[in-house]
């Protein structure tokens, strides 16, 4: 049986033009960058001593954590040939927002308290 | 040979794409599959400008804290956390523009949200100067 090469007949054995790890590694590197600047939020709440920042900051971290760890992404084409790209970034534009409402929330806060 | 036909076209997309969103994946058609790759790291690209921008503004709250002028920069801090959220929102923008440029074999958009960020970040460099010069001037 030999396959059709084309670019959208399912995926080849190993594209060296596709370069899935650059893919997958961007992927990698933003979930850490959510899940760290999480953190950063949970450990600034922790020292203030905010409860509800604290859970929010860590919400958003699982939120962002658990998917990548259980369906990591491969960063190459699915078995379909169709990228299905939108809806995950669509997920992780979500908690990065969120992350920024509770940052901004708190921080805006912290400033007409001390105004 | 009829077997392949049929993997060949089901595999070069014949059946009804439905993937969303429909103003991207509705128009055009199916682009070089490394280009959306790109397409896709660029877009995750932003989303971590953004989260830079989010993660630095938490961090200057919590340094706030040992701050002389803590109202200074813990507005400082809370704008930089709204202006990460909107370059996390212009990568899905930027996402969609591109895409559908790709699809429809068209020249790329320019990139409208990079003067936007370099000018917010010359800002808040300066704010953030301004704020360092004052408070050692008069502590």
């Amino acid at each position: 049986m030999t396959t059709d090469p084309g670019p959208a007949a399912g995926p080849p054995p190993r594209d060296e033009g596709l370069q899935p790890e650059r893919t997958a590694l961007s992927w990698q590197r933003t979930v850490l960058g959510v899940v760290l600047g999480s953190l950063v939020l949970a450990g600034a709440g922790l020292r203030a001593g905010s409860t509800v920042t604290v859970c929010a900051a860590a919400a958003v971290g699982v939120l962002a954590l658990v998917p990548a760890v259980l369906r990591a992404p491969s960063g190459g084409l699915p078995g379909d040939g169709r990228l299905h790209s939108f809806a995950f970034l669509v997920r992780v534009v979500a908690l990065v927002v969120a992350l920024a409402l509770v940052g901004a929330v708190w921080a805006f806060g912290r400033g007409a308290g001390a105004a | 040979m009829a077997a392949d036909d049929q993997g060949a076209a089901e595999g070069a997309g014949q059946r009804p794409d439905t993937r969303r969103p429909r103003s991207v994946y509705g128009v055009g058609t199916e682009p070089d599959a490394r280009f959306s790759l790109a397409n896709e790291r660029t877009a995750l690209a932003w989303v971590r400008t953004g989260l830079g921008l989010v993660a630095g503004g938490v961090a200057l709250t919590s340094f706030a804290t040992f701050a002389g002028m803590p109202g200074v920069l813990d507005v400082v801090a809370g704008v930089a956390c709204l202006v990460g959220a909107c370059f996390a929102g212009y990568a899905l923008v930027s996402w969609r523009r591109n895409e559908r440029a790709l699809r429809l074999r068209e020249p790329l958009p320019a990139p409208s949200g990079l003067p936007v960020l370099v000018t917010g970040v010359v800002v808040l460099a300066v704010l953030l100067a301004g704020y360092a010069v004052g408070s050692a001037t008069w502590p």
